[in-house]
């Protein structure tokens, strides 16, 4: 192993790079281009950033490699909807099936810190029963219900690892999963969108509690508490907002792994073994592809980038894809269904105030609940659309154009939203392939996204959306009204323990290929109900550390 | 026609104060030199207020057309004709650009053939119904015809090649808000503060209201 001491940042030809840092300032960084890296990772987002951060303090060489920018949050990150595109992975996608998902700014990132970069940093862990979900409701028709080969007990300390790295602001008490140790940091005052739900649940009785996010209320380090300028989901530019732009990639660059941004990865390559030994890149501004080499390849690039990836690196060996002797790259594609809620109220709520998330939960409808004819349950969530994305529910909602959605629109700061978040079906129809005929700009088939509702999934859409109306109601609100949307990405290459029905195994290596890992929301088996950055993130504490420790004993 | 009046009912224009604001004395660029705006906020809006682009990708005749679809979308006939939020000159450059959402449904053909022959089909329903372009009607006859397109059956041939109601709920009226509803006129008429870093806000709870934020006409029932 190529060990170093972390503040070497001269390769062996004594050259230097420098990477922005979080407050305007340029950081010291090794360069790993002409060398052979231990671990290349593809993707610097939730999972590949922490993963990378992780196996570099560990003492292993890391290049890690994303499609888009670097940025600077205070200076590269703008107060304003409309410029906050460039967060967005923007390039074409074809979304198909009976029920297409809306992509781009509605669910991916691009650029070092991934999505985390504009997500609404709600940190919500899974529940034990999440990770059993087969043995627990059974076969559902239609959809392929599974356990984890994980446990909750195998993540809960790697959530509590993840929790503390982010600072995660939440309440003493949290009501709802395991009993836990208190968040790091206390929760967040809330806004009068998260009052609305607290009114509504405490009058029905349905019980509400604080939501633990990714956002300082307290200094940390180098970092200030939030100022609530509600502009979450277009980049933080006072870095509040734990992002793994701000947290565990300055780890990695401290810790000696080179963040190389601007580098789109067209093929995992391989060796006359059939072993993984590097990538093939298109560099920004530079012609041709370039060579990264490496021992260890960990794809991270989220359920549509990573199985596309791995369909994209066919080779004659592989005729089928890369990792992909079971036929399930980019099969389970799941998005969890984030149906919105709108209703009007006699005092103004200033939506854009505070992040989105507004500071309230409700876990209560999280579980199979009894004689609803459904199984799996979903979370209600505050909402706080600014003035574009507002304007985008009323025409997906209701159909509004000309006059009549100019005048409800001088009404934005009466109105105040609720959102579920809930479990998909995993079903094999839905996936991830690649185009018959499009190609991106470098001549890479692009993703071909085929999805549909299981009736699983729309009888819980329609039971969020009653009892967020009837929350509502409770709250003192007028004028219901609804827009669906589906949000996060999950599923295309599902964890297990046969080779037979999924990708990888528990520890995110691949079944068929030993060096090779994918760490991301694709191997989720199962969606769980709540948001799954700190699950993914949690996920890849946990296999560095599985990494460490084979490698240690040689089972690397 | 009889189907015209029933549709267009609810939508029908009226003169300025169809869109009273709650905030006539609210202007959010006196914030400009505020703790409100960075300077990277600053230098966007003040090329998004100063540096529209010219028309580089659309024909004059399908400018003249999607100018008239854009007003019926969203309608300023409060502005004179100097103060109008632009829009189509924003979209054409997205067109020149090919700048892409990330997303294409697979119904549409790609974006600027979907845009050209969404033009030419709303002209050709025009046609067909009026024998007139579609910018030479009257607002009652334009708007019975997006309605048309936006339920998905209007007449014409053009629309065997694009799914209209696709186009125009998931496309053309979310691309025309995405350009009206950012720009800072249309933040005054609705009260929303806009960019607010790095100061940020306090008064977060219901009703609450900054002395930075936009104030509603009459006895503020804010919290001070």
């Amino acid at each position: 192993m190529a060990r170093r001491s972390p503040c070497d940042t001269h390769d062996t030809n004594g050259r230097t790079l420098s990477a922005p840092g979080i407050n305007g300032e340029r950081v010291p960084m090794r360069d790993w281009s002409r060398e052979e890296v231990e671990f290349c990772i593809v993707g610097a987002g939730a999972g590949g950033s922490v993963l990378g951060a992780k196996l570099a303090e560990a003492g292993f060489s890391v290049a890690i490699l994303d499609a888009g920018e670097h940025w600077d949050p205070t200076k590269d990150f703008i107060s304003d909807e409309r410029a906050a595109s460039k967060l967005f992975w923007t390039d074409e996608r074809i979304t198909g099936g009976q029920h297409p998902v809306e992509l781009g700014s509605n669910n991916s990132g691009r650029g070092v810190g991934g999505s985390t970069v504009h997500y609404s940093m709600v940190a919500l862990r899974a529940h034990p029963d999440d990770f059993r979900r087969r043995s627990l409701d059974g076969a559902v028709p239609g959809a392929d219900l599974v356990d984890w080969p994980l446990t909750f007990d195998d993540l809960e300390s790697y959530y509590d690892e993840v929790e503390e790295a982010l600072q995660i602001a939440g309440p003493t008490f949290y009501p709802w999963g395991r009993r836990r140790r208190r968040y790091p940091q206390r929760e967040h005052q809330l806004n009068a969108c998260a009052n609305v739900l607290v009114r509504g649940c405490m009058r029905l009785g349905i019980p509400v509690a604080p939501c633990p996010i990714a956002t300082l209320s307290a200094p940390h380090v180098d970092r200030p508490p939030c100022v609530y300028r509600g502009l979450c989901n277009y980049g933080c530019s006072t870095n509040a907002k734990s992002s793994t732009l701000v947290t565990y990639i300055p780890r990695a660059i401290r810790a000696g792994a080179e963040v190389r941004p601007a580098s789109m990865v067209a093929q995992v390559t391989h060796d006359a073994r059939g072993r993984v030994d590097g990538v093939l890149y298109f560099r920004k501004g530079q012609e041709g592809l370039h060579r990264q080499r490496a021992k260890y390849v960990v794809v991270s690039g989220y359920a549509i980038e990573t199985p596309r990836l791995l369909l994209n690196s066919a080779s004659s060996r592989f005729p089928n894809g890369l990792a992909n002797s079971s036929g399930l790259v980019g099969k389970y594609f799941m998005v969890q269904p984030s149906h919105q809620v709108y209703a009007k109220f006699a005092e103004r709520i200033n939506q854009y105030k505070a992040p989105p998330p507004g500071g309230a939960i409700t876990e209560h409808f999280n579980r199979t609940m009894p004689d609803v004819g459904f199984i799996c349950g979903y979370v209600i969530e505050v909402i706080g659309p600014h003035a574009v994305e507002f304007a985008e529910r009323l025409i997906a909602g209701r159909g509004l154009w000309g006059v009549a959605l100019r005048r409800e629109m001088l009404d934005y700061n009466y109105f105040s939203g609720l959102g579920m978040v809930g479990e998909c079906m995993p079903q094999r129809t839905n996936e991830v392939k690649l185009h018959a005929t499009e190609r991106d700009q470098h001549g890479l088939p692009v993703a071909h996204v085929l999805f549909g509702f299981h009736q699983n999934d729309q009888r819980l859409i329609q039971h969020a959306r009653g009892k967020i109306e009837d929350i509502f109601k409770a709250a003192g609100g007028s004028d219901v009204w609804d827009a669906p949307r589906t949000a996060h990405l999950m599923g295309t290459c599902r964890m297990g323990r046969n080779p037979s029905d999924s990708v990888v195994n528990a520890d995110c290596r691949a079944h068929d290929i030993p060096n090779l890992f994918i760490c991301d929301g694709s191997v989720f088996p199962t969606s769980t109900g709540v948001n799954p950055s700190i699950t993914i993130q949690a996920i890849a504490a946990r296999t560095a550390d599985r990494i460490r420790d084979m490698a240690r004993r040689g089972e690397l | 026609m009889s189907t015209a009046r029933h549709l267009h009912r609810e939508t029908t224009p009226g003169g300025k104060d169809v869109f009273q604001t709650r905030y006539p004395h609210f202007n959010v660029l006196d914030k400009w030199a505020t703790p409100d705006w960075d300077d990277q906020t600053r230098e966007t809006i003040r090329r998004r207020l100063e540096d529209v682009p010219s028309i580089r990708f659309l024909s004059p005749s399908e400018v003249k057309t999607l100018e008239a679809i854009v007003d019926r979308i969203i309608p300023q006939p409060d502005r004179p004709a100097e103060a109008k939020i632009p829009i189509v000159p924003w979209i054409d450059q997205k067109l020149f650009e090919d700048k892409r959402d990330g997303y294409r449904f697979e119904v549409l053909p790609p974006q600027r053939e979907s845009w050209r022959l969404a033009i030419a089909g709303i002209e050709e329903t025009a046609r067909v119904f009026f024998k007139a372009p579609f910018h030479e009607l009257d607002a009652p006859s334009q708007d019975m015809i997006l309605k048309r397109v936006q339920q998905g059956d209007p007449p014409g041939e053009t629309w065997k090649q694009l799914p209209s109601h696709v186009f125009f709920g998931k496309v053309l009226a979310v691309e025309v808000v995405k350009v009206y509803y950012a720009h800072p006129a249309a933040w005054n008429e609705i009260g929303y503060h806009g960019p607010s870093s790095p100061r940020g806000y306090s008064r977060i709870w219901d009703g609450g209201v900054d002395s930075w934020d936009a104030k509603v006409e009459g006895p503020d029932h804010g919290t001070p």
